[in-house]
């Protein structure tokens, strides 16, 4: 389970990132996930510079495999980030989502 | 002045019959009796390891030594990802500056295939920052991530990559203890199923179980009795940050760069001195950035120089790299690493390398590197 | 006078249609098709939930209005699918919207019309002052049975509404409501998908109450079908609608822009307000709309709401929205269901 503390200290930043626009600065695909991320694989993983210069890592969803090169414009979108054991706290974060 | 006297590793590999510190106890044996040193006369103990603590909730790792070796001597125990044993042999290095007449065993040890795959990614990935395993950033990922923007910027494809995995491979058919003593081709490589875009299981380096042991001395009586030694001309360390995202370029490792310099000045020679390196090959990107950042290669060439062959075993080149197979071939127990690569220089250096021999070897250089770059350990030697 | 002041929705991308389903089960799609009247359905991605989704319309509500989030003290969160049994996803969307801490938050459940129900409590809070807004947020990541009527039909939505008493696109003249106790479909602690007693959902449950919904409300403002540009009623497929419809008086053309069930299916608790935005791209000022939610327990909500001037500036495109999607085939939707 993860820690609902950690889950929880984790929101107060995501909220400040949420529905910001950037470009792909770096992408792979992840094929062999950990534990948490099964559901996912594969699943894109790009490293986003926000207009304000500002770096965040996220999954790419709602993508074609086209999106997946260095310059691309996303937003940033709230999805849940990683399986919640069936009992723990869900774990929401930030992703990202093409622009046209 | 330090030497290396001794160097024992136990294979690598899937080694289902043993646990972690049974191999620590092989390597201990293996390392005591080819120096000839009684574990009385050990004076500190220096102990690499990375997952123990999070695969197999075992911590105090310095007690435990105490009871294998039956001593009340200082253990320390370092951690830095992947380059926990480079860390252990630097940190060894500098008690031996500061202490005379003194001999110190320095151990590199993990245990990986006890547990699922998954487990030991995500135990892994604690060598990444908290934001980018919440990514679900794998090891993998990070290497992907770095290999996908020197690929782009360089104008390389996945297939220049593939070239450190098919000579790791063949070296890794002319070492009795690696992982993995099978030729690949370079066709094996672009075959292989995807880990992370653009690597491939052939690109990567297995999880592996190992042991590999040093002793290291001072002690002038003692060294002068020794069938074989090398001098230790320069350990150094560099750390960067932690982030991938926060590094000054993601084409270089810039620790490497760092801890390049600061060795090769401590040790007074060039790098054209290097006949043999042990490099730092995680993934095949990783050999190819090392060979630039440590000043072999100009930034951006690496991809086309690797396909010249010439640091292949047998090509007649200058520098021969990875003859131990690398982590790629020879296996990655993660702990285990930065020693087995000092001790296979070692063994160039005092000509016991067997058909892996590079001629008249005299100076030799060891990489180790944590994380995607977050520390970097260079250990020059000479004969 | 209280209101609606600005509204969003939320679609999924991704859809599955009905062969596909049908194809599995070793049933004739055209049969499917035609009983239920939906070509295909809005899935949510794996990682997405009532909550993710209820951000999205919520965000979209929010992003055409200067409102100060700290006005907003009423946040109420209707669905069937709610993220936890116990943990009020009220408060994680508020947080994430930025709506800071002195403020009421509930969530509520009345099967596909909790957050109809949540408009009449929270008028009634504006109306005495203790709030100048409130946001509802209707959003259902839909579950149904595999190889039952339901997995045709359940869908993913969700629509969001601001609440208020200034600068209204749509006057809340009037409701009424409507209930009683009738097991027609429910879904007990613990288990995963919703039962349902089959035709029992139709005559007595369905059309019982939004009948006596719709005539009591009617009755009360003495206003008939006729004087409404548009009507909207609950769709849990795409028959059901028409023929209520068609029992109250109003004409096929005042319904049919309403249908989103036949291409989206049925969000439950975004049903009918996805219904309500469809309308809202083409409605004109001064349009009288009629609302009627239901909810199976039973209930059924009914709303009288007039068009003012301000749905010109803030209306939002829907029809070319949610045609940017994607077909799935069956086993990447029971993926995205987490059924497998």
């Amino acid at each position: 389970m993860i820690s609902p503390v950690k889950i929880w200290r984790r929101q107060k930043d995501i909220r400040k990132i949420l529905g910001k626009k950037g470009k792909i600065f770096l992408w792979t695909k992840i094929f062999t996930p950990g534990t948490g991320f099964k559901k996912y694989a594969p699943y894109p993983v790009v490293l986003v510079e926000l207009e304000n210069n500002e770096k965040v890592y996220g999954q790419l969803v709602d993508h074609e495999e086209k999106d997946l090169k260095i310059g691309k414009k996303l937003i940033s979108v709230l999805r849940k980030v990683r399986t919640a054991s069936v009992d723990g706290v869900i774990a929401y974060g930030i992703k990202f989502r093409p622009l046209k | 002045m330090n030497y290396i006297t001794g160097y024992y590793t136990t294979k690598f590999g899937e080694l289902w019959d043993k646990s972690l510190f049974d191999l620590v106890e092989e390597a201990i044996n293996g390392v005591l009796k080819s120096t000839n040193l009684e574990r009385k006369k050990i004076d500190a103990v220096f102990f690499g390891n990375m997952l123990a603590g999070v695969l197999g909730n075992n911590l105090h790792s310095t007690s435990k030594l105490s009871e294998i070796l039956d001593v009340n001597i200082p253990v320390f125990r370092t951690e830095a990802a992947c380059a926990s044993g480079g860390t252990a042999f630097n940190l060894a290095k500098t008690y031996l500056d500061a202490n005379s007449n003194k001999n110190v065993l320095v151990i590199g040890a993990e245990k990986m295939t006890d547990y699922s795959p998954e487990e030991v990614i995500t135990a892994l990935s604690a060598a990444a920052s908290g934001e980018e395993q919440e990514a679900g950033l794998t090891f993998s990922g990070l290497y992907a991530m770095m290999a996908n923007f020197y690929l782009e910027k360089y104008h390389y494809t996945e297939k220049n990559l593939a070239y450190v995995s098919v000579k790791n491979h063949y070296h890794g058919t002319l070492n009795d203890k690696a992982h993995f003593r099978r030729k690949i081709s370079i066709d094996d490589v672009l075959e292989s199923a995807y880990v992370s875009y653009p690597l491939k299981v052939l690109d990567s380096s297995p999880i592996s179980d190992g042991a590999s042991a040093i002793i290291m001395s001072n002690n002038l009586n003692f060294i002068k009795k020794q069938d074989y030694s090398a001098s230790v001309l320069a350990s150094e360390i560099a750390t960067d940050t932690i982030s991938l995202k926060s590094r000054k370029n993601i084409d270089e490792i810039l620790a490497t760069k760092i801890v390049s310099d600061k060795a090769f000045k401590m040790a007074k020679i060039k790098r054209s001195d290097i006949n043999v390196a042990e490099l730092h090959d995680c993934f095949s990107i990783a050999e190819i950035l090392a060979m630039e950042d440590l000043g072999f290669w100009k930034k951006g060439e690496g991809g086309q120089k690797i396909m010249e062959e010439s640091t292949t075993y047998g090509n007649g080149g200058n520098l021969i790299v990875n003859t131990s197979g690398g982590l790629k071939a020879s296996g990655h127990p993660v702990g285990a690493t930065g020693i087995k690569q000092i001790g296979e220089i070692f063994l160039q250096l005092t000509g016991q390398a067997n058909n892996r021999q590079v001629k008249n070897a005299k100076y030799g250089l060891a990489h180790n590197v944590g994380g995607s770059g977050g520390t970097a350990v260079v250990t020059i030697l000479s004969s | 006078m209280v209101g609606i002041v600005s509204y969003g929705f939320y679609v999924p991308k991704y859809r599955i249609r009905t062969e596909e389903i049908a194809n599995v089960w070793g049933k004739n799609p055209e049969d499917v098709k035609k009983s239920l009247l939906i070509t295909e359905k809005a899935i949510a991605g794996v990682d997405e939930d009532s909550l993710t989704m209820a951000f999205e319309s919520a965000s979209s509500a929010l992003s055409d209005v200067k409102v100060d989030r700290n006005k907003i003290k009423v946040v109420l969160f209707g669905s069937e699918t709610h993220p936890y049994a116990v943990n009020p996803a009220s408060t994680i969307l508020a947080e994430f919207l930025g709506i800071e801490k002195n403020y009421l938050a509930y969530d509520t459940e009345f099967a596909c019309k909790a957050a109809t129900g949540a408009i009449i409590s929270a008028q009634a809070l504006i109306k005495s002052s203790y709030s100048d807004y409130a946001l509802i947020s209707g959003s259902d990541k839909g579950m149904g049975k595999t190889h039952d009527t339901l997995e045709y039909t359940a869908s993913s939505g969700s629509v969001s509404l601001l609440l208020g008493k200034d600068d209204l696109i749509l006057e809340l003249l009037d409701f009424e409501s409507f209930s009683s106790d009738t097991p027609d479909f429910w879904r007990r602690e613990g288990i995963r998908y919703p039962s349902h007693g089959g035709r029992f959902s139709g005559k007595p449950s369905y059309f019982y109450h939004i009948e006596e919904s719709s005539k009591s409300l009617l009755k009360k403002t003495g206003l008939k079908p006729e004087d409404f540009a548009y009507g909207v009623f609950h769709m849990p497929n795409g028959k059901f609608p028409v023929q209520v419809a068609k029992s109250l008086g109003f004409s096929f053309g005042q319904i049919k822009d309403s249908l989103t069930v036949n291409y989206l299916g049925n969000s439950y608790t975004a049903s009918a307000l996805m219904g309500l935005t469809a309308v809202l791209e083409k409605a004109k000022t001064g349009d009288l709309i009629f609302m009627c939610s239901y909810g199976s327990g039973a209930g059924s909500d009914s709303f009288v709401l007039k068009v003012t001037k301000n749905l010109d500036k803030r209306r939002k495109q829907f029809l070319k929205t949610v045609e940017n999607k994607k077909y799935i085939n069956y086993p990447t939707y029971l993926k995205f269901m987490e059924m497998i």
